[in-house]
């Protein structure tokens, strides 16, 4: 536009000669000068108009307005550093904090899964009226599941393996997959014996999904069989980190729990695992399940319509709706729920394959839903004593749609088994899964929405903190809302002259909204900086709390910044519409005449705006008492579930997990390499005592059992959580006796004994397996009878399986919590352990960290080919459990109090800038004899009615809010007195540290400098 | 200029006073004075030009390349830009021309729709 930019430059001069011409035209016309220039200008029209317009010609208007406001805008900020600098940080927080948090949301919730084409694959969910007849069921926990004994409207991600070859033959789907954990997996043959995650899949799990090999190739069909060479596909940051990325590793034999294992390849990149937050080190077929299984646990469960283990994908085709592929899987499910197409139960009579089932049989239900399978859970056999006992294992990843207060765990690197069995059928009945009116059918749901995985248990908080930080948001927004009115009313004088000179209200206004925009923009950049540092403390911090670190790739994508852009426009308008607004809907006249800090028409007519300003405020004030309720709410639920008595003493307690089988130990061997261990780690120097259980306390792990209570009807089961227990495992966990005695020997032998019935089908010992109990079962099951001799849980020989003796209570001992804090104490019974993977306690006389060293080198002497699980201390266990609350607790905290900083800096503006104002008010009242007291009460007194009017708001917002929360809380209530009581007083102490900077300034005006100053 | 009613006068369509500057530079250069001068004069002072609008409409002309600009001497030996048609803004006046006829045409038909 130079050639413009020339033209332009002798405008001024073209037009003046045009005037002189029509001047001159009409002075020879014979009108007198004067007149015939007022004509002409007249006839010319407005010359800045012209002006304007022709400059218009030459520029795409907007642009070059918008830059010209820019730096009009740009230049105001400069002028006035410190408004600026406030405006940018208060705005910069709020917009950083959303980021943030919006950041881990879209990491968490919105990324789509890493295959091709997400949006064709779905995940194959059943529900039913009624739980289905199965025995076995297994959820790999990537998919939400409510299977509980006798709930309601089960419902479940998991089907039999003939479910899915079935499913696989009809030709529905594209693609069909099946997967489910293999659960951790003992890796030799490459370095150091090590524990690694192991995702079973079907031959076409990877076809199905679209992937590819960085190298070598992914698993193919003919590699899931049962007769095909034993091949695995590596993690592409597994293969980076354990095997160096060497290409050389394809190829390679690896053993996986003692079996020979060859590299075929590794994975492309971006695949970590099919659910968002649980990845797997390495991928083997279906088929390999059976090689790396104890044969016990495993049941022949390829063929077996009544085990359910497989979580199953499909793409959808392009020509088939959903809807139709829908309802053929659902007919195919439901023919098979209610005819059984396949023979179902081995049981009651009917003729089933000789298995090595132990003598509990069908009639011991074991279930473990979700969780991580503790060290023990993979192996659970049935319970220790045959007859009908059932057993519960709730792993600590309970379904999040069951409540989500499960555990603190990931339930995502276990292999949870279930066992169960339907109630004894009558004879006669036809043996299927489900009646017509329990309504089984099958969903299809989207996959990225279906395999929640961990997610679950992250949305609350998530949601909770993106509540916290939109009200941050908000108070920021009106802060500087409150800084730019004032400014505003600072700026009134040369707005009105800008009016005077002709400039359109209009453009005035985008003028102010360009810098609000510019503040908005410029608080963004520094906003998506903070983000970055926060969501990546937030990620360290979830990862050090997990037993896995979590994969949730945080970072900037383009949904992050769109959100951060569009948060940051908002914002702009949101403060700066206001303030625009009102500062061109001014009379221009009085403005430009009188000044605006003289005039008391200015100051009436300011009564009204600062009301917009005492307003904000209170706003402000009331947004922060919501946010500090919540905060403190939640930091009252941590301070509450820290200071609980969880029964034991948990300090100074090493803890690991070990699975002797996995090494090649069988049943009595197993016992002895626990004594042998538990001796030598009594040995080891620091170490005060040591023992074991199936699963540590505090863990997130649960096992439960029902059986027969005396004297209550014969078909009531009772039920009763479990926990098996090594020798000196109450002495270790310093768990006083209140009545009766420890195991002995010989009460080990008893339980061996059991077990081994189980088993082989050998005969049951004559005698109950001695069981010790907590108070809570003696209240439940006892009240006053004596405990200690009582027999309970014997059966007769039935269809369900041999007779039992039961058990006999030989010692009662204190109640502790179990698997988790916030679960009541519920009836316990420890069992003494036989042959199980278990998990070793070590008292520590000092630091529990620093004898790990030792413990490892203590067990590598006895076998250097078992690998530890899990090592940790119970604080860190505790502090894994709890760090869900500590998330929300930690963040929200520092969030209540970045509002409550927020709303006081909006609190000490407003009464600055009052004071400002009315200096010389204030002046004359001090020269009227006014005392310095009366001043500071002047001042304060507005401030703090307005933080009280704010508070009481607040509180009344917050009362109505904080039910949300409800199920984060523990052992306070929502509307808790004192949270709200201590936020109130926090507010109004902070709020009047706020007001008495202003109100000390306004007690030293000078009277005589006040009344000069005008 | 008052010597006729207000009502009398007509105001100019958008785009219809380029079309009146680009006529009149047929005959020749001329400056901004003289250009509306002529405008007025030829539309028997009908036409209602405010003389200021002139100058957007002339640098919307020159930017389209219709016009050119030259500095020159007027009449009376004072220094004055002279606008002249480009080979380009003739063609643009035929364009224009026929448009405006067609439209002339068009709007007195419906007008008058007997006649």
């Amino acid at each position: 536009m130079r050639r413009g930019r020339r033209i332009l430059e002798e405008l001024d001069r073209d037009i003046r000669e045009h005037i002189e011409r029509e001047t001159q035209d009409n002075i020879e016309r014979g009108m007198t000068p004067e007149e015939a220039r007022y004509a002409a200008v007249r006839k010319f029209g407005n010359v800045m108009r012209v002006k304007e317009d022709t400059r218009d010609v030459w520029r795409i208007a907007w642009i070059e307005e918008l830059w010209q406001d820019i730096r009009y805008g740009l230049r105001m900020l400069r002028n006035s550093p410190g408004f600026a600098a406030v405006a940018v940080l208060t705005l910069a927080l709020g917009i950083g904090a959303n980021t943030a948090i919006f950041s881990l949301i879209d990491a968490v919730m919105l990324r789509s899964l890493p295959v091709e084409k997400p949006s064709e694959l779905v995940v194959l969910r059943w529900s039913a009226r009624k739980a289905p007849r199965i025995n076995g069921y297994m959820s790999s926990g990537d998919c939400p599941s409510n299977l509980r004994f006798g709930a309601a409207n089960p419902s479940g991600c998991s089907f039999s393996e003939p479910m899915f070859r079935e499913i696989r033959n009809t030709n529905q789907f594209s693609g069909v997959a099946a997967f489910a954990n293999a659960g951790p997996l003992a890796l030799t043959g490459n370095g150091p014996a090590s524990m690694i995650s192991g995702q079973l899949v079907s031959g076409d799990f990877f076809n199905t999904l679209g992937l590819r090999a960085a190298a070598g190739r992914v698993l193919e069909l003919s590699d899931d069989s049962p007769t095909a060479a034993p091949v695995a596909v590596l993690n592409y940051g597994h293969w980076q980190s354990s095997f160096g990325g060497a290409r050389d590793a394809v190829g390679r034999t690896i053993e996986l729990n003692g079996v020979a294992f060859t590299i075929v390849g590794v994975v492309e990149q971006r695949f970590t695992g099919i659910t968002p937050g649980s990845d797997y080190d390495v991928w083997l077929p279906l088929a390999a399940g059976l090689r790396i299984s104890d044969p016990r646990m495993w049941d022949n469960r390829q063929d077996k319509v009544t085990f359910w283990w497989l979580t199953i994908l499909g793409r959808l085709k392009a020509e088939r709706p959903i809807l139709q592929a829908q309802a053929a899987i659902s007919g195919i499910f439901r023919n098979e729920m209610l005819h059984g197409s396949i023979p179902l139960f081995e049981a009651g009579g009917m003729p089933g394959p000789p298995e090595p089932r132990g003598g509990g049989g069908p009639a011991s239900r074991q279930v473990v839903i979700g969780g991580p399978a503790p060290a023990g859970a993979r192996a659970v056999p049935p319970p220790p004593v045959g007859g009908s006992q059932s057993s519960v294992v709730v792993g600590g990843g309970m379904p999040p749609a069951a409540g989500g207060q499960g555990s603190a765990r990931v339930p995502a690197p276990s292999a949870p088994v279930a066992q169960g069995q339907a109630p004894p059928d009558t004879p006669n009945e036809p043996r299927t899964f489900s009646k017509p009116d329990d309504e089984p059918t099958v969903t299809l749901v989207n996959a990225q929405t279906g395999l929640t995985g961990s997610r679950g248990r992250f949305a609350n908080p998530l949601y909770v903190l993106m509540f916290a930080v939109g009200i941050i948001l908000l108070i920021a927004c009106s802060n500087v809302a409150g800084l730019m009115l004032a400014r505003g009313a600072a700026r009134q004088k040369e707005m009105a002259l800008r009016l005077a000179l002709g400039a359109g209200r209009m453009r005035i206004v985008r003028q102010l909204l360009t810098e609000s925009l510019l503040l908005a923009a410029t608080g963004g950049i520094l906003g998506i900086v903070f983000a970055s540092w926060g969501s990546h403390a937030i990620v360290s911090f979830v990862s050090n709390n997990q037993p896995r670190p979590l994969t949730f790739a945080t970072g900037l994508d383009l949904r992050v910044l769109g959100f951060t852009g569009a948060v940051s426009l908002l914002t702009g308008v949101l403060f700066g519409l206001a303030p625009a607004f009102r500062s061109v809907r001014v009379d221009v006249t009085p403005a430009l005449k009188e000044g605006f800090s003289a005039s008391t028409k200015i100051s009436r007519g300011g009564g009204r705006r600062f009301s917009i300003g005492n307003a904000l405020v209170v706003t402000q004030v009331a947004l922060a008492i919501v946010v500090l309720v919540g905060a403190g709410l939640l930091v009252r639920t941590l301070q509450n579930l820290r200071s609980l008595d969880v029964g034991f003493d948990s300090h100074n307690l090493v803890i690991f997990g070990i699975n002797p089988s996995l090494a090649g130990y069988k049943d009595a061997q197993i016992d002895s390499f626990y004594r042998d261990l538990q001796g030598r780690l009594t040995e080891t120097p620091g170490v005060k005592s040591a023992s074991y259980s199936m699963v540590p306390l505090l863990s997130g792990a649960l096992m439960a059992t029902m059986f027969h209570w005396p004297g209550t009807p014969q078909d009531r089961q009772s039920e009763s959580d479990v926990l098996e227990v090594g020798p000196d495992f109450f002495s270790t966990m310093q768990i006083p006796f209140v009545a009766g005695r420890g195991f002995d020997s010989s009460d080990y032998g008893i339980a061996a004994q059991a077990r081994q019935s189980l088993f082989s089908g050998s005969k049951q010992p004559a005698v109950p397996t001695p069981v010790i109990v907590d108070q809570a079962f003696v209240a439940k099951f006892l009240g006053k009878e004596n405990p200690l001799g009582k027999r309970f849980g014997q059966s007769t020989a039935s269809q369900d399986g041999p007779a039992s003796p039961g058990y006999e209570i030989i010692g009662v001992v204190r109640d502790t919590k179990y698997n988790d804090l916030r679960r009541e104490i519920s009836p316990k019974m420890y069992v003494p352990l036989s042959a199980l993977a278990a998990s070793f306690e070590v008292r520590t006389a000092g630091d529990p960290q620093a004898l790990v060293p030792a413990i490892r080198r203590t067990v590598a002497q006895i076998n250097p080919n078992l690998p530890l699980r899990d090592v940790t201390t119970e604080s860190q266990q505790i502090d894994r459990l709890l760090f869900q609350e500590r998330l929300v607790a930690e963040l929200s905290g520092l969030l209540g109090l970045l509002a409550l900083a927020l709303a006081c800096i909006g609190l000490y503006g407003l009464l600055a800038y009052e004071v400002a104002r009315r200096t010389r008010e204030i002046g004359i009242r001090t020269a009227l004899g006014a005392q310095r007291g009366d001043v500071l009460r002047l001042v304060v007194k507005q401030g703090l009615s307005l933080a009280l009017v704010g508070a009481v708001a607040g509180t009344g917002v917050a009362m109505g809010v904080t039910r949300y929360l409800k199920s984060m809380l523990y052992d306070v209530k929502a509307d808790d007195p004192v949270t709200i009581a201590v936020v109130g007083t926090l507010l109004v102490l902070v709020a009047l540290a706020a007001c008495f900077l202003p109100a000390q300034r306004a007690t030293n005006v000078d009277p005589m400098v006040a009344l000069r100053y005008e | 200029m008052s010597t006729k009613e207000e009502r009398e006068r007509i105001e100019l369509l958008q785009g219809t006073l380029d079309l009146l500057i680009l006529r009149t530079l047929l005959r020749g250069p001329a400056h901004g004075h003289a250009i509306a001068k002529t405008i007025e004069f030829n539309s028997d002072e009908v036409l209602q030009v405010e003389q200021g609008s002139l100058y957007p409409a002339l640098h919307r002309l020159i930017k389209r390349r219709w016009i050119s600009v030259e500095e020159g001497t007027s009449e009376n030996n004072r220094r004055a830009k002279f606008y002249r048609l480009t080979r380009k803004g003739r063609k643009q006046l035929k364009v224009e021309t026929s448009k405006w006829d067609k439209l002339a045409g068009a709007i007195a038909r419906i007008l008058r729709p007997a006649g």
